[in-house]
């Protein structure tokens, strides 16, 4: 077949034996620190040909892993999640190896006021950004004091999340610094996994350092999340 | 046989002068019948072109025609609105015109050469072409090309204007079918939704009212973005919801001085975030410097004067709304103290004699001392800025004039146009600059301190401040210390203001709405049709780090970095000009802001509800429309096109309005009606 060639460096082409193939597609996930649980394996492997390669099942079955909720999907332990009193206030600060493997719930910009962030979508559904039609509202002055309130206006970050852990505990997170990927137009069910970290106060505080992004969303999740963003800020600014 | 040119002006004043600059004083000067302002002045001068002539030098006042639909069309209720896309416009000479144009045709006959002499914009190229038309019906020859010309002038200047004279150009057709355009357009448009909004809407409010007042409300392409402008300002500010936020404030004391540092992140709207970063800080104990840095900085002369700057400028700096300043502007250019003041340049050309400019300014006025210092090796060339219309210069002084023999608008924006001049021709002010970083815990904080070093133009310009900053004690990189004094503090989130004039011209200029020319009197336009109302703003409390706005009647007070004071934050006596003295919240600043009136708002909203195809509170129509206009003086297109293509969006613009009337309907009821719901 055509497509051997390019797989040709890697071992596998499915040898057609459905264990292994299993075997080999869990490992795989495991891996990337997404450990299936056997009924999502058992689910997955209905769905495909043992015979097409074996790379192209596993990065179909990380895809797939990576839009559900971890809740349900993966296996838990107490080595990849969080332990039960880590939201805990009382302690000043606590250092976690991980690694632990969350979805994200709910993000904020809490560099920005929210209702400025209202106002930023409430001009984007009057039109105010399609090209040709951009109304532009404020207009730099060279001799403006108010440099402070106009680049605010404009900032990302940093940013606090809501994290779950695959037990499904809830846990506070902030950017210490700017994290690639995360920002309030990132996926609401995308997976993370945390290393090395300090928790301060039951919030974690995490530097690009400590976070891989595995991607993937929550589709049902993120169209809600954006949805009520606009009402969600509106009342968070009253 | 000596040769007969016929010179004709956009005004009496411009006349006047051009004829005596040309005639040397030997001018002959003749009424003319049925207008007292317009004379016909007569003089022989020798143009390289022509040779030895007979000049007859007259103006016009303004456009000399008119443009109005066809007799049948004039009554409102003679035909549907929308017929008026189509309707036929007939040109004309208004009543109070006749005398003029007379003069015109009358003169034309004894004249072999028509040379025309109106302000070198758009308008005046459409002003020309009117007086080529009407000098046409009585002396056909003129409508040939080589008989009419036209002069290229930027300001009232002796030399200038003789220059001007004996290098004659031809007509612009293009930029004068641009203004044909625009008039069409703004006619059809104007008068069918005028129309239209005005009969949907005035029986409901003299309904409610019960008054029988013919009271129109008129819609035009460009004021209802303006309006719109003023409208979702006001409703920003009306909805705004204050929100608290939290900042870490660091204060270190050292030789005696107290420096207080600025956190990195600013300030964050999450408590708990604040106290936990803030809590890492205490627990770090000690500082870390981690920059120390010197650098020379400067703060850079101005650019040079355009018509949207004197005109934020004027709202800003002088207590004059822009209709207003541009009126005065005017009446200096006609007097021959400025240059053409409707221009989008802000570069001088290289080849200026700037230096001969500068040194016509140290003959008197409060500045003439800072212009000698120019001449005396002080001078340097002005920044260029993005901008050049190629039709004239930056606004400038042209002459020296005694500052007493103007009136008291004009003093003020004469002096500012050569202060700004002068300020161009300066150096830019110089300082040193000095920025600390810390590290605390993992959070950055930072301070400056200035010190100005020479202030060079800021000495001639006192509309910028740049005044030195406290003195720094030394810091060393590597250093650590425990900061004296660490805390959390609150705050909360402001309104903006309402919009005041410079925002709003600043707005309608980066929204490409309004020429230069025409953006006052759009503004003025707004408030006399009741659409909105100013008020003198409150002046708020000072926030930290604001600046300390000019205010007329203040002496340029130079501050080289003497003593411990701050720029800011210092008692100063106030001149007298419109306000009380007194420092925070009452006080009155004197800038105007403008506040929608009830039917503004509603005309706005009721439209907006409408949907967004039919946004004619929005901007972008109208730039799209000034768009087209700049492509007929490019040669792009032409006029049949373009006023094609605006009425056909018009046009479905109206249509969609027609289908939802109602929305404009339940927008005058709730605001204009304050009924509910």
């Amino acid at each position: 077949m055509a497509s051997q060639r390019q797989y040709a460096a890697t071992p596998a082409m499915a040898s057609g034996n459905a264990e292994d193939v299993a075997a080999s597609i869990s490992a795989f996930l495991a891996s990337k620190h997404v450990p299936p649980t056997q009924a999502w394996m058992n689910g997955f492997m209905s769905t495909i040909r043992l015979n097409t390669p074996i790379v192209a099942l596993q990065k179909t079955a990380l895809f797939r892993l990576l839009a559900t909720d971890i809740t349900t999907s993966i296996t838990k332990s107490p080595a990849s999640c969080f332990a039960a009193n880590i939201t805990d206030p009382q302690v000043k600060e606590k250092h976690v190896r991980g690694p632990i493997t969350v979805q994200v719930l709910d993000i904020e910009d809490i560099g920005r006021s929210r209702w400025s962030q209202v106002e930023a979508i409430e001009a984007q559904e009057r039109g105010e950004t399609t090209k040709g039609r951009e109304v532009i509202r404020v207009v730099p002055d060279e001799n403006s004091s108010d440099a402070a309130t106009q680049t605010e206006s404009k900032s990302s970050g940093p940013h606090k999340l809501l994290l779950q852990d695959a037990y499904g505990m809830h846990v506070y997170a902030m950017e210490l610094t700017p994290i690639n990927g995360v920002g309030v137009q990132m996926a609401i069910g995308a997976k993370l996994v945390l290393k090395d970290f300090i928790v301060a106060r039951g919030v974690l505080l995490l530097e690009p350092r400590n976070v891989e992004m595995l991607g993937g969303k929550a589709d049902t999740w993120d169209k809600k999340w954006r949805e009520d963003r606009k009402k969600v800020l509106k009342e968070k600014a009253a | 046989m000596v040769t007969k040119v016929l010179c004709v002006a956009e005004k009496p004043s411009i006349a006047k002068a051009v004829a005596n600059h040309l005639a040397g004083g030997q001018v002959q000067t003749r009424n003319i019948q049925g207008n007292p302002y317009v004379k016909n002045y007569e003089f022989s001068y020798n143009f390289p072109t022509w040779g030895q002539c007979n000049v007859t030098m007259t103006s016009v006042l303004g456009h000399l025609l008119s443009h109005d639909f066809d007799a049948q069309y004039k009554s409102w209720r003679s035909c549907d609105p929308s017929a008026l896309f189509e309707a036929h416009i007939e040109t004309f000479v208004e009543d109070d015109k006749k005398a003029v144009a007379e003069n015109i045709k009358q003169q034309a006959r004894y004249n072999r050469v028509l040379y025309i002499w109106t302000d070198c914009d758009r308008e005046g190229e459409n002003i020309g072409t009117e007086i080529r038309s009407v000098a046409s019906q009585g002396n056909p020859s003129f409508r040939q090309p080589g008989n009419t010309v036209r002069a290229r002038f930027s300001n009232i200047e002796r030399a200038h204007i003789i220059n001007a004279a004996r290098s004659p150009v031809q007509l612009d057709e293009a930029q004068s079918n641009a203004v044909s355009s625009r008039i069409e357009l703004d006619l059809r448009i104007g008068a069918s939704f005028t129309r239209n909004l005005t009969m949907s809407l005035r029986p409901m409010i003299q309904e409610h009212t019960g008054e029988e007042r013919s009271q129109v409300i008129s819609y035009g392409s460009c004021q209802f973005p303006t309006l719109g402008f003023v409208v979702e300002r006001y409703i920003r500010v009306r909805n705004f919801v204050p929100e608290t936020f939290w900042g870490i404030k660091v204060m270190h004391e050292k030789d005696r001085i107290k420096v207080s540092f600025n956190w990195a992140r600013n300030h964050l709207f999450d408590r708990m975030a604040v106290v936990i970063l803030f809590e890492r800080c205490l627990t770090a104990r000690t500082a870390r410097v981690t920059k120390v840095q010197t650098k020379p900085t400067s703060k850079w002369k101005p650019l040079p004067l355009t018509t949207v700057e004197l005109q934020k400028c004027g709202s800003r700096f002088l207590r004059l709304d822009s209709q207003r300043v541009m009126q005065v502007a005017e009446q200096l250019y006609q007097k021959g103290w400025i240059s053409y003041p409707r221009t989008e340049t802000d570069q001088f050309d290289r080849g200026m004699d700037l230096q001969g400019l500068v040194q016509k300014q140290t003959q008197g006025g409060p500045w003439a001392q800072f212009a000698q210092g120019l001449m005396n090796g002080g001078f340097s060339q002005p920044r260029s800025g993005r901008n050049n219309d190629k039709a004239h210069p930056p606004i400038h002084p042209v002459n020296f004039v005694v500052p007493a023999s103007l009136s008291q608008e004009e003093q003020r924006v004469h002096e500012f146009v050569v202060r700004r001049f002068l300020a161009c021709c300066s150096h830019d002010a110089r300082g040193s600059k000095t920025e600390i970083n810390l590290l605390y815990g993992f959070e950055v904080f930072s301070t400056s301190g200035l010190v100005v070093l020479e202030r060079n133009f800021l000495d001639v310009y006192p509309y910028d401040k740049w005044t030195s900053s406290q003195d720094l004690p030394d810091f060393r990189e590597g250093q650590v210390f425990e900061p004296t004094e660490a805390r959390m503090y609150e705050g909360q989130t402001s309104p903006p203001g309402y919009l005041t004039e410079p925002e709003l011209i600043a707005l309608m200029d980066a929204n490409g709405i309004g020429t230069d020319a025409t953006m006052a009197e759009h503004i003025a336009k707004i408030k006399t049709r009741d659409y909105v109302q100013t008020r003198p703003r409150a002046r708020q409390q000072r926030r930290e780090g604001e600046e300390e706005e000019y205010e007329p009647g203040e002496a340029a007070e130079p501050d080289v970095g003497r003593g411990r004071g701050r720029g800011r934050g210092r008692a100063r006596a106030r001149g007298g000009r419109g306000g009380a003295n007194g420092r925070g919240g009452g006080a009155i600043s004197g800038v105007q802001e403008f506040i929608p009136t009830t039917l503004g708002v509603a005309l706005v909203e009721g439209y907006e509800n409408m949907g967004f195809e039919t946004s004619l509170t929005k901007p972008f129509l109208r730039k799209e429309m000034e768009l087209r206009m700049k492509a007929i003086c490019e040669g792009r297109k032409t006029k049949a096109e373009v006023v094609h293509e605006s009425i056909e969006q018009y046009r479905d613009v109206y249509i969609r309005t027609q289908q939802r009337l109602d929305s404009l309907r339940a927008a005058v009821r709730k605001y204009v009606f304050q009924e509910d719901g």
